[in-house]
Order: C-alpha cells, then structure tokens, then sequence
C-alpha cells in the first residue's frame, strides 16, 4: 500500500444508485404493494472524482443525506459502487476486502465497533486476533494511544458504562490498533461536548504527525473542518461542489458581509433601504433599533453602505460582520450548484 | 435448554405413539425409524450450534445495518456471522441423538462396524451442510427483500418430514425432499445405509456432495448478496 509519489487514494466517476420501493398506502395498498412494488432509483452518489495523496487530512462534507456516508462506505468497501473506480494503494476497497480492510482503520461516530458487553481492554485484545498483530506492536501502539487518550482509568470497564466521549477515545483507539495507514471518520464528534471534540481533534492532529496516517473524515461540525484539514471537499446531492482550501472557498464565493447597525430611534426598515436606494443591498426585515444590510463586496464597497445610512439616521454603533466559514457552506448547499461559481 | 428437551422428548413420543397402532410404515419398523430419528438430530444439533445467528440475522445486521461492522474486518464475513454466538440447545440434540442411535441400534443387533463408525461424523456433518446451505440461501434472500419473507420457519417445518423414510411418501414429496429441498439428505438417505441394507449405499456415499452443493448454493446466493448489500441511511 505503499508509493510514494502517485495518490494513495483515487477515486474517478464514482456513482451509486439505491432503489427504494414507494410504499402506497393502507391494508390494500400494501397487498398490491406486494404483487407490484413501485420501484425507483435514486443517485446518491453522483461521478465523484478526487485523489487523496498520502499523510493528508481532508474534510468531507455536506448536508445530510447529500451523499458522504455513503460516499465513506464505498471507500471502506462496504458498499459496491453502481459504476466508477476506487483504486486505494492498488486495492479495491470491495473487491479485495479481506486484503484491504487490514490497512484501514474506520470510526463510524453513529455506531460501535466494540463489544458491548465486554471491558473495552478485552475488545482490544479480540482486534489484535482479528487484525494478527503481533504481541510486541500491540503492546507498542495501546502504550501509545493510552498516552495520547487516556484510556487507563475505563480500559477495564464494559463499553455499555462509558459515557459518550470515552467511548468515541475508545473508538479512535481500536481503530488504530493495528496501526493503519488510512483511518476513515464518520461523524467523529457527533453529540460530543466541547471539551470531549477537542481531544479528539487533538489526538488525530497528533496520529498524524506522528504516524503520518491519511484521514479522511465527515463531519457536520465545520469546527472540526477548521482545525484539523487544510482541504475540503464538499458534496451536495452526491455531487462534488467544492474541492480545494479552506480559505480559497471565501475567494471563490461573493465575498458576502452583513452590516449590522444600531440606532438611537426605531424606524421601519423602509427607512434604511430608502438610504441606501440604487445600492444592491438587502436589508433584512426588521423594525426597532437593530437593523442588518447584505451585500456583496463584489458589488458595493462597505464604505459607500456606512456613508449613507450615517447621513440618513441617527447611528449609534455599527459592525461589519464577514461570513464565518459555515455561512459560506450553507449558502453553497442552498445553491446547490458549483457551476456558477466563478 | 429444557423447552429444547422436552420438544425432543414429545416427538420421540409421537413416534412411539404412531407405532402402538402400526406395525409398520411401508417395510420400516420402529427401530429402524427410531434409529433415522436419532441420526437426524445429530446434523440438526451441529446446525443449531450455529443456526440461532442465521434467524435473527435480517433482523440484527440488515435492518440495523451492523453488518457494516462485519465488512470492516479482515475475516470472512460468513465465519463472522455463524461465530458471532453458539446455540447450546444443539448439545442435547447431539448428546440425545446418539443415544437413541445406540438404544434402536441395540434392539436392532446393529453391527456397523469400524468403517460405518468412523464415517458417522463425515455423514453427519455433510448433512449439516445441507440444513446450513438452506437456510443460508434463505437467510441471504434478505439482502434483496427488505421486508421480511419469514420463509425459513415454513422450512425449518419440513425438517420434521425429513425425520421419517422418505419411500413412505409420494413419489412427487419424495422428488422434493430429495432435489429440490434436500432433506432426505439430512436423516434417512444416510441413516438407511445403517438399517436398510446395502441397496441404500450408493445413495447414502452421495451425502457428502450433497451437502457440499448445497451449502455452494448457499454460500454463493450469500456472496452475491453481500455485494448487493446497502447498508442504512447514516
């Protein structure tokens, strides 16, 4: 699984389609059902292309249902694909499964990985039988995990006590276990709390920089994103909208601010749009003191929008607010189409 | 584990209580069937070793979606699945089934010999390959059908047809038991090599490819279901 140089993950014109019988209604709807179901196919994941180089970390995302998840179990070889290539390493996730799930590691957020019943030390010791890894290495990385999670004080505790956040470290941890090259997350932080999601993005900063493991995760929490990847792709109705920096998505979308200004005495919001009459602003509809304008800085400087409404009203404070980057996503998702990107 | 002995011990009573009225059924005596009885449980507690991960599996790993779990690992799936928990139950049926063998066997001045012993086993668990080929082709239909079928209960209660000479049927049931569902295969066709003489011999020798293409039927149906598998929506 080892070239350095070409990608280690390539994936071209990848698609997946599920069929979904339409259930009609009622005891004689559901007999007909079952002598003729209506069928249809839905395309969940879309002629996906994109390459991973070894030791990156990329950000998968996208609204829910918009194709990640299953997008991720067709890199883990879970699912088929309908058509397309997925070439990790020179393995076929589906195809040469038994091989290929050796070099992976992958933490579903949603669902364990771990023996309920059994104290999660026992759950280790079942993977490293399952993944044959041999006594010294498993000694070797559980030392070195334990450091960076701490997994001591709940290594002899059933997986059914822990709370949320120990479990999700012992997730982390029994992926690893057998030292992958390649670690998928699903959701990693999904219901975690704040202090529990930064020492799991600690601990994937560290595997990485000292384990070089390439990863590949979905999240919903753009937190995740900003901290541990320097790329993203992003996916919306199995399609790749975006792939590229963090920081270029803002260059490529219309720069969008929100002036927000507080004034002395309520008035209409007609009052303000009156002010700013021939300018492409938007002033959102609110009445009283606190009044917000969009507009692109593409179109108008932020200059001209303050000059004039200062003119016009009694101003008291005002703040030009940027779009954070989970504005920026959602408006991507709302348009749903990369093509009128510029 | 007692509800599972005293189903047992309620059949074996049928069967006696079938012979206080008949001498016979067509040319097989009470020993003799009593002996096809106590071979047929021995596959079926080898299958029932295994067979409770098989009945809950739509259930379990394809609604729930934990099969997803299973195909992230480097094993085999199947040997996964059928490893995942052991029906004790499958004990009594192997403890009592050899000794009814020995009791009609007894009675039957049975002399097998060393040979007709030492292919006991081979027998045996060819013929639980039969019953896990069925039901895994079975359990492998959920794949394509989200909704439960609950085909195998019906099967599994053909099972008791099985347990009997399968020439005291008619000729279409026999062509069944022995083509088409083959649970002749399970009990009497290599029980009788035992109790009916050496004209069942050929057929009985025929056990172990049977259960060999019936579990490849099995297991191909599994396979090809595996690939179609789709998991849940998160």
């Amino acid at each position: 699984m080892d070239d350095a140089g070409t990608p280690l993950i390539r994936v071209r014109d990848l698609c997946r389609d599920y069929s979904v019988s339409r259930r009609r209604e009622g005891v004689r709807g559901g007999v007909v059902d079952l002598l003729r179901p209506r069928r249809e196919t839905l395309r969940a994941v879309d002629r996906v292309s994109f390459d991973v180089a070894s030791g990156e970390m990329v950000g998968y995302i996208g609204a829910n249902g918009a194709g990640k998840s299953t997008t991720i179990k067709m890199l883990t070889g879970i699912l088929t694909p309908t058509s397309g290539t997925v070439d990790v390493g020179g393995l076929v996730p589906w195809r040469d499964r038994g091989h290929y799930t050796r070099h992976i590691g992958a933490v579903f957020g949603q669902r364990t990985q771990l023996w309920w019943d059994l104290a999660v030390v026992e759950s280790f010791r079942l993977l490293q039988k399952i993944y044959e890894v041999p006594d010294a290495d498993y000694r070797r990385q559980l030392g070195r995990l334990d450091e960076l999670l701490g997994l001591g004080e709940f290594l002899h505790q059933p997986v059914r006590k822990l709370s949320l956040g120990q479990r999700m470290r012992c997730e982390l941890a029994a992926a690893l276990l057998h030292a992958p090259r390649l670690l998928f997350l699903d959701e990693p932080t999904i219901g975690l709390d704040v202090v529990a999601k930064e020492s799991v993005r600690t601990f994937l900063r560290d595997i990485r920089e000292s384990q070089g493991t390439t990863v590949l995760l979905t999240t919903h929490d753009l937190g995740d994103i900003q901290q541990l990847c320097r790329r993203v792709i992003i996916i919306d109705h199995g399609r790749v909208l975006y792939d590229g920096d963090l920081e270029g998505l803002r260059a490529r979308v219309d720069d969008r601010v929100a002036l927000h200004v507080e004034l002395r005495e309520p008035v209409p919001s007609a009052a303000l749009a009156a002010a700013t009459a021939g300018l492409p602003v938007q002033w959102r509809e609110a009445a009283g003191l606190l009044h917000v304008a969009d507009f692109s800085r593409r179109d108008v400087r932020g200059a001209e929008v303050i000059k004039r409404v200062v003119n016009a009203q009694a101003v008291l404070d005002l703040r030009l607010a940027e779009q954070s980057i989970e504005e920026i996503v959602r408006g991507i998702y709302r348009r749903g189409d990369a093509g009128e990107l510029p | 584990m007692t509800a599972n002995l005293v189903s047992l011990g309620v059949q074996l009573l049928v069967l006696s209580a079938v012979f206080s009225k008949v001498e016979s059924l067509r040319g097989w005596s009470y020993d003799q069937v009593l002996f096809i009885y106590g071979f047929s449980l021995l596959p079926l507690g080898l299958f029932n070793l295994v067979s409770v991960n098989l009945y809950g599996f739509s259930e379990q790993y394809i609604i729930e979606g934990d099969f997803d779990r299973i195909l992230l690992r480097p094993v085999n799936p199947l040997a996964q699945i059928l490893c995942s928990s052991f029906g004790t139950g499958g004990i009594n049926e192997l403890i009592l089934g050899g000794a009814v063998m020995a009791y009609a066997g007894s009675r039957l001045g049975l002399d097998i010999g060393a040979a007709g012993f030492a292919l006991l086993p081979l027998l045996a668990v060819s013929a639980a390959l039969v019953y896990t080929g069925v039901f895994l082709g079975l359990t492998a239909l959920s794949f394509w059908m989200e909704d439960r079928l609950g085909l195998a209960p019906p099967v599994y209660n053909v099972i008791r047809f099985s347990r009997y000479p399968v020439t005291i049927f008619s000729p279409l049931v026999r062509l069944l038991l022995t083509f088409v569902l083959p649970f002749a295969w399970v009990a009497f066709y290599p029980a009788a090599w035992y109790v009916g003489g050496e004209q069942w011999e050929r057929v009985a020798l025929l056990t172990p490819a049977v259960g060999g293409l019936t579990f490849g039927i099995g297991y191909l149906t599994w396979t090809r279901g595996v690939r179609r598998y789709t998991s849940t929506g998160s």
